[in-house]
Parts: structure tokens; C-alpha cells; sequence
């Protein structure tokens, strides 16, 4: 049947005066004639079910939500339906006390690690900054916290909790009026504190094991829900590390392991996509992220436990996690999803920090395709680069900070620095 | 079967049976008129059987409520436990009426008790144990020290003001405690900083908006958040709105921030002692003071005011009465500060529930912590003999529920506080100014007529430009 529908040209009559083409000896070799205007088919199209338990029938279910989802002129619209239907879910924390967590999230969010800073952002490079006046900025918070306020008895196992949140509560504003005049996307930012930053995804599949859908496929969903202590957010993109299509070296480690066997744990709520603002803020991009290592990753702990390599395991899980929950949720805000990858990259940042010990963490994502059906062909990879943890200072002595580390403060002032190039040609 | 009363034998079975059959001993409920015809029984037997429940339904009529009740009370077994045969309330009832009686003493006369004997003896006074000491501390049995037994103890009482505190008189106690002169509306230098267009951020209209905004609609999940969220979102919006404008004044630079600090003041007013401390709000301290905003003329003409009184209410209504109390005066910070001076005190009123501060007890908290916060600089400076300041010390303050802003701005003249006259300290006050009128997330429809848009309305510009100006109050 199929085979006679596709000869309708020469089939049909009226165009050769009667004659078949091609038909006899006079139709082989000859060259192709002229294609007349196409005429549109007297059938419509033969399609498979809609509703039938069938392969076909749910293939065309799903590429008609896919072609609605396209279709969809508002991005809040097109978030809801993504994020309609709650099922079961893995919830990926940030912060986790898992072995080995950062391979596993690498692969549930496809990122490669590459270890140190993108070019534009090690210290060293670019003009040499005035760090006198902010070195005194941040010696007065520390102190401050450290050694001039005076404080009750903490509670149990939150004695770091009630001094390094108001440190960075005080630092990051302070640093930002301080970079203002050399950033004026800093000027134009919004700093939110302890926002919600959530993010939905699918990626991989499993066949169910047991019950009355056994040996259906179906998706592996994910839901990160961070709250990091505080964020910068801007209404202008940072620019990228590296172009979209360029890979880099290091490979996307693929775990053939189930994720439960992590530990990782399903939960059935509502998936929120959100970057701490709702879509109608015109701050939709995030610049820079402020996480405090609460105590699951404390350091003297871990070293107890002879775990000294997670230390920095965990440090980078919590910064592949978040980041690429904000980046995410910053694409998606956008328009951009599984079935229409980004055409652009979004770049974030994010420094962990446990008073003393700091982290950088720069994040690029090139792709949010990653459900099976849509990473069939999907060479791009997300790329995460990060640093190990430094001290920022030996110890406070009374009302001195000794042992000062100004590599640490120029990171830092150079990632508040980090503007699009439109910004910097307005300045200079 | 052992029946606990006479009346429930009376009630089921003939009269004439009753001293025959039943053979129990019958408590005395002397009280009841069903009783005291009947002299039998002296003894109670504290039978366990519960009530027959057909006793109780099958003649309702014959019991008034109070009979059945106290019925139950005389036998000590039943007036613990729970008795499923009657309704909890009556049962509660039981369990209230039971009053402990005091052991009387009588000087010269020593009560026989049942303590050699080693077990309860009816008619003998139950004896006074003596206390038992366990020997060690326990921390689940801890009785702690009594109040006169504290180092701290004093006998004179001193009325504490803390962050709950709600004052009956609201801004007029808060003005005699603080021995102050209101005056109404800001000082004209912080009104001509907000008019003046230099002071002004780029597109400051559109910024707030966003702010706002953001603070009541955008910064959650769900469709709209609490006030315990959007109230901190609000003023850190507004904070950093002002704070990006350090390169125009670089002396934005020298402040800083402190939250859950602690102030404590303590000052005597007139044969009272009065104290303020505990945490109160976001401190911006800074590196230099605070111009003096009243010059030395209004000053010494404060000295004819006379301070409100509001007889017959006791000054010192509603603030806590403690004996045990630190004679100390402490900013919260130790000595060697780098911001030695307090700027600007930030109230948020960001409480959900039904115990939050209503406009005029929020006043009163401002004026306190503030004058707490100035008066224990300036003891640091100034000694803690009371006089009066040659170089007066003024700390702003401005409080918020989200919508609603109070500023305030105080200077401390005297720390002399005792007497009614002499020099008043001076108060500038601007009450419930409004950012904005109404900020929906629906629209309010009256009758098919919309009220109130959805979104922001009702903006007023005024307050940040006041906000702002108190924020560049000495740096401009």
C-alpha cells in the first residue's frame, strides 16, 4: 500500500497526456524530468493511534506534548507543563554525606571537572587590583565576628553556623559597594539572601522491575532543592569560558550503577524550577552564589573518620549541584529545555566557605538535553572548573588576623569582577 | 459485691433491705441529704469495684450533678483514675475539686503523725518528710537556686524593658522613661538631604518598584509569601539600594552591619531603676558619630518642657519586675571596636501570628532600644556619672512590618535621668509613612468592579527618599 502512495505523480493521468513515465525501455536512463509544483496530498496523513496501547501510539502521545511545548509562546506556560506531573523522584542534595558524590552527580548532570580556573579569572591575571583597602574590609569582618561581638553560649554543633553567616552576611555587601565603581553590573544586582534555588530534570532510564507496568521504560527523574546563603543576580549574561561547541579533555564519568545505590532517596512532591526570583524579575541571571559548608562537610570531622580525600569530594559535589541547579533553572527560565537545547552558554559562580576554608566553583552550561531520547546524539558537555579549598587566614589573635592569604581575597575580587564584555567597553 | 455509698444501695434496692443484705463499711457522705438520714457506716472501704454503670443511668433524675460527683470524690481509689462509665467533664471535675490542704502549726502543740508507724493510719496528720538530698546532680531533676538565693539578687526591683514588651502607654511612657521631648515630623537637615536630587540613585522609582516587588511577589514558590519573608527581603533590598551609592559618597564605606547583638542600659528615674537589653534589631555602626541634629539653643530650651505624665498609670506598667538583675551598661560589642558609633537601628516587624507589634507598642520599642543603645555610649565615653552631654550623641532608627515605616531619630542631651527637670533629651518622629498602598497578588473585586489592581499600587516615592536620607545622614 505504502509503496504505491509514494508514485503519485506518475500514476496519476493528467499530467503526461495518458502515458506512464518511465514506463517501458524509454524510462530507464532518462534523466529526471522537471518536478512540477507539488500538489498536496488528497488523504490526510496516515498516523498511529492516539490512544492505543501500542509503541507507536505513545511515541506520537509524546511528540505531540513535545510540539505543544514548543508551541508554547510564554515560558511560565511552558514550565508548567513540564513540571506538571509529580512522580516518584531522586533528590539530589548538595550537601551529602555520600563517598565519592561528585562522580555520581557529574553524571547525573553531565559535567566534566576540570580542576583550577578558567583563564580570565586565576589571580594574577589582568590589572593588578588595590586590595589594601578591601584586605581591611574583610580583616573588620572577620574581627568582628571573631572577636569583638559578644555572644552567648551557641547551641550544640552550631558554633560555626552563628559566626560565618553574619561574616559573609556582612563581607559580600561590603565588597560589592566597594566593587561597584569598577563593575557596574554589581551596581545594577540584586542580592538575595537565602533564596530557594530549585531544579527538574530527567536523565536516563530504567525498566520498572515489578508491578503492573514491569518491563515499561521509564525515565530517571532528579530535583535539587539548594538554599544557599546568599546570591548575587543580574540582568545581564557573564560571558562564556569557552566557546559552546569547543570540548574540553576530561570526561563525563558514566556510573552503570543505579542511583538509590548512592545513597540517593525518591520522593513524590511538587517539581519547582526556580532561580530565587520568580520569571517576571528582570534579574534573570546569576552571577555569583555564597554557600556555607554547614556540618556535613566540617573538616575536623571528616579527618577523624580517616575520610581525608572526601573533604574535597564533597566540596565540589555541593559546587556541581548547585551550579548546575541555577544554571538550569536560569536556561529554562529562558525558554530553553530538554527538546530545545540552549543556543548559547550560561555561565554562574559560587564560592563555599566554612569561615576559614574557601572554595571557587565557575559553572558553564552548554546543554540541558540530557534525557535519553534527547542526548542520543548530544556530543556537548556541561563544565565545572574548581579549586581546592584555601585558608583565608591562620587565626585570630585577640583583635589581629594573622597569616592572611591575599591569593584567596584577589579570587574573590575577581569574581565580583567577572562583567560581560558590553559592560567593560561602557567603562573604558 | 462492696458498693462504696449508701445512696447507690438505696437507689436500686428497697429501703427496708439495706441494713440487712448489705454488710459493707459506708463512707460518711454526710453532705448529701440522701445520707444523712442514715447514721450507718463510719468507716470507708476503699473498695476498687468500679461504679455499676446502671446505677448511675437508671436514676439520673435522683442525682443532681453535684451528689454524683462528690460521691466519687470520698473514695480515695476512684478519684485518680479514669472512670469510663462517666463523662470525661464530670470526671475532670473530680480531679479539680480536690484541694490540698495546708498542715496548720501550731506553736507549742506538736501534731501526732503516722510516721513511726511506717503506713497510713486514718485520723493521724500526715508528717513533713524530710528533704532528701540525692547526693549528685542530676540535670533531670534540677530544682535550681530560688531567686534570693542568686548571686545577682536585689532587693530594690528593677522594671526591664525587652523585645516583647508592649507598653500600655505606648510613645508617651517611652518619652517619660527616656526623660525626652517628642518633637513631630524628621529634622530638616535629613529633609533637605532627601530633597536634594543630588542624592538620588538612576531611575530610583523603577528600582524600588522592582524592589518591592520582588520582596512581596517574586522571591518564592508559592503564590505569595509570608510577612516573615518579605519583610527581611524588603529592608536587604533597600539596604543594598543605598549602599550602591558608596562611589558618589565614599564615607558609605566606613559602616557596618550587626545582627543578634545584645545592648544592655540600666538608669534610675526617679526612685525607680529602669533597664533595656536584649536583642532588638540590625545595628549599622559606624566610624564616625553622627553630626548633633539640635543646637544648643533648642537644647537649654528644652529644659520648660514638662513630660507628659499619664496619672493614675504607674510608669512602670508592663515592664518586667525583676530582684535579680547586672548593674551594667554594655553596647554589645567589646572594647576596640573599629565602629564605635551607632548609626542607624533597623526594627523589622516580621512576626505572622496574633502576638505582633500594632503601630503605636512598635514606636515605643524604637524609642527604648534606641535611647538604650545612645545612653550606653555615651556612659562609655562619658563615665557613668549622671550629667549632661556637651557633645550629644544621636542614633537614628527606622522600623518596618513590610508596608509601613517609622523613622525616628533620637539625641541624647543628659544621662541624667533622675529628676523631672534639667535638660530633656529630643525626639524627632515620623509615624506610619507608607511605601506603597496595596501590593496584590490578585486583583480585589467588589461587585464585579475591581478595587484594587493586581500587582503594586499606590507608590509613594517619599518614604525611600526619607530612608535613603536617613541612611546618608553623615556621609553627605
Amino acid at each position: 500500500m505504502a509503496a504505491r502512495s509514494r508514485w503519485p505523480l506518475v500514476r496519476s493521468v493528467c499530467l503526461n497526456g495518458g502515458r506512464r513515465f518511465g514506463a517501458g525501455r524509454a524510462g530507464l536512463g532518462t534523466e529526471p524530468a522537471l518536478t512540477p509544483a507539488p500538489l498536496s496530498p488528497r488523504y490526510p496523513p496516515v498516523l498511529p493511534s492516539r490512544t492505543a496501547k501500542s509503541k507507536s501510539a505513545q511515541k506520537r502521545r509524546m511528540e505531540e506534548f513535545f510540539q505543544r511545548v514548543h508551541d508554547t509562546p510564554s515560558v511560565a506556560e511552558k514550565l508548567r507543563l513540564l513540571t506538571r506531573i509529580q512522580r516518584l523522584k531522586y533528590v539530589v542534595y548538595p550537601q551529602t554525606l555520600s563517598i565519592d558524590a561528585d562522580r555520581w552527580y557529574q553524571s547525573f548532570t553531565k559535567t566534566a571537572f576540570v580542576p583550577g580556573l578558567p583563564g580570565r579569572l586565576t589571580a594574577g591575571s589582568g590589572a593588578a587590583l588595590e586590595l589594601g583597602q578591601l584586605k581591611s574590609l574583610v580583616c573588620e569582618a572577620v574581627l568582628q565576628e571573631n572577636f569583638y561581638m559578644k555572644r552567648r553560649r551557641p547551641f550544640l554543633y552550631r558554633e560555626r553556623e552563628q559566626t560565618v553567616l553574619p561574616l559573609l552576611g556582612n563581607l559580600v555587601p561590603r565588597l560589592i559597594s566597594a566593587l561597584v565603581a569598577e563593575n557596574p553590573l554589581l551596581g545594577a544586582s540584586t542580592l538575595d539572601y537565602e533564596p530557594e534555588v530549585n531544579f527538574f530534570w530527567l536523565r536516563g532510564e530504567r525498566t520498572v522491575p515489578r508491578g503492573h507496568r514491569k518491563g515499561q521504560v521509564d525515565p530517571i527523574r532528579f530535583q535539587i532543592d539548594d538554599k544557599p546563603y546568599c546570591q548575587i543576580r543580574v540582568h545581564d549574561q557573564l560571558p562564556e569560558f569557552v566557546p559552546l561547541g569547543q570540548s574540553v579533555p576530561e570526561d563525563v564519568p558514566v556510573i552503570q550503577i543505579e542511583p538509590s545505590r548512592l545513597p540517593l532517596f525518591q520522593r513524590q512532591y511538587d517539581n519547582n524550577i526556580f532561580i530565587g526570583s520568580k520569571i517576571a524579575d528582570s534579574s534573570c541571571y546569576g552571577h555569583t552564589q555564597f554557600h556555607f559548608a554547614s556540618d556535613k562537610l566540617r573538616r575536623e570531622k571528616l579527618i577523624k573518620d580517616n575520610l581525608t580525600d572526601q573533604i574535597e569530594v564533597r566540596l565540589r559535589a555541593n559546587g556541581i549541584a548547585s551550579l548546575f541547579a541555577w544554571t538550569g533553572a536560569q536556561a529554562m527560565y529562558q525558554g530553553f529545555w530538554s527538546e530545545a537545547d540552549v543556543t548559547r552558554p550560561f555561565v554562574s559562580q559560587a564560592v563555599i566557605t566554612d569561615g576559614i576554608f574557601f572554595s571557587f566553583f565557575c559553572y558553564q552550561l552548554n546543554t540541558l538535553a540530557l534525557s535519553s531520547r534527547a542526548d542520543q546524539h548530544n556530543e556537548r558537555k556541561n563544565i565545572c572548573w574548581g579549586t581546592e579549598s584555601m585558608r583565608l587566614y591562620e587565626d585570630v589573635e585577640g583583635d589581629n588576623v594573622r597569616g592572611f592569604n591575599d591569593e584567596v581575597l584577589s579570587l574573590l575580587v575577581h569574581f565580583l569582577l567577572n562583567r560581560p564584555e558590553s559592560i567593560e567597553s561602557s567603562i573604558s | 459485691m462492696t458498693l462504696p455509698c449508701v445512696c447507690m444501695v438505696t437507689s436500686n434496692v428497697n429501703q427496708t433491705r439495706k441494713t440487712d443484705e448489705v454488710k459493707v463499711q459506708h463512707p460518711p457522705c454526710l453532705s448529701e441529704p440522701c445520707c444523712q438520714s442514715n447514721a450507718a457506716g463510719p468507716n470507708i472501704s476503699p473498695a476498687a469495684s468500679d461504679l455499676p454503670a446502671d446505677l448511675v443511668f437508671k436514676f439520673p433524675a435522683m442525682w443532681s450533678g453535684g451528689s454524683r460527683v462528690r460521691a466519687l470524690n470520698l473514695v480515695p481509689a476512684l478519684s485518680g483514675c479514669r472512670l469510663l462509665h462517666v463523662t470525661a467533664g464530670l470526671s475532670a471535675q473530680a480531679q479539680r475539686l480536690q484541694k490540698k490542704l495546708e498542715p496548720v502549726e501550731i506553736p507549742g502543740l506538736e501534731p501526732i503523725t503516722y510516721w513511726d508507724r511506717m503506713h497510713y493510719v486514718p485520723g493521724l496528720a500526715d508528717p513533713k518528710c524530710p528533704v532528701w538530698d540525692r547526693g549528685w546532680e542530676d540535670p533531670f531533676h534540677r530544682r535550681g537556686p530560688k531567686y534570693e538565693e542568686m548571686p545577682l539578687y536585689k532587693e530594690k526591683p528593677c522594671y526591664t524593658f525587652h523585645q516583647r514588651t508592649k507598653m500600655l502607654e505606648g510613645v508617651k511612657q517611652a518619652l517619660w522613661l527616656t526623660k525626652s521631648k517628642l518633637i513631630e515630623g524628621l529634622p530638616k537637615q535629613i529633609l533637605s538631604i532627601a530633597e536634594d536630587p543630588a542624592n538620588c540613585i538612576e531611575d530610583q522609582d523603577e528600582r524600588v518598584k522592582a524592589a518591592i516587588s520582588h520582596a512581596r511577589f517574586w522571591t518564592t514558590t508559592e503564590i505569595r509569601p509570608k510577612r516573615d519573608r518579605f519583610c527581611p527581603v524588603l529592608l536587604q533590598d533597600l539596604l543594598h539600594l543605598c549602599r550602591i551609592l558608596q562611589p558618589r559618597f565614599p564615607t558609605l564605606g566606613n559602616r557596618m552591619l550587626a545582627e543578634n547583638y545584645r545592648v544592655a542600659a540600666i538608669w534610675e528615674r526617679e526612685s525607680d531603676i529602669f533597664r533595656v537589653c536584649g536583642l532588638n534589631g540590625v545595628l549599622l555602626s559606624s566610624k564616625q558619630p553622627l553630626p548633633a541634629v539640635a543646637g544648643k539653643e533648642e537644647i537649654l530650651s528644652t529644659e520648660s518642657h514638662a513630660l507628659p505624665t499619664f496619672y493614675p498609670i504607674s510608669p512602670n506598667i508592663d515592664l518586667q519586675q525583676t530582684h535579680v538583675y547586672k548593674e551594667c551598661n554594655d553596647t554589645g560589642f567589646r572594647d576596640g571596636y573599629p565602629f564605635p558609633y551607632a548609626h542607624t537601628l533597623y526594627i523589622t516587624e516580621s512576626s505572622v501570628n496574633m502576638t505582633r507589634f500594632k503601630p503605636e507598642p512598635l514606636r515605643a520599642k524604637m524609642i527604648m532600644f534606641t535611647f538604650a543603645n545612645a545612653l550606653a555610649r555615651a556612659k562609655l565615653l562619658y563615665g557613668e556619672e549622671p550629667k549632661e552631654l556637651d557633645n550629644p550623641i544621636t542614633v537614628q532608627c527606622i522600623a518596618t512590618n513590610g508596608r509601613m515605616f517609622q523613622f525616628l531619630v533620637l539625641q541624647l542631651n543628659t544621662t541624667d535621668l533622675q529628676s523631672n527637670d534639667g535638660v530633656k533629651n529630643l525626639i524627632w518622629l515620623d509615624q506610619d509613612q507608607l511605601l506603597y498602598d496595596y501590593a496584590k497578588c490578585r486583583p480585589s473585586i467588589r461587585k464585579k468592579i475591581v478595587q484594587v489592581p493586581a500587582g503594586l499600587s499606590g507608590y509613594c516615592p517619599e518614604t525611600f527618599s526619607k530612608f535613603l536620607a536617613m541612611y546618608l545622614h553623615g556621609a553627605v
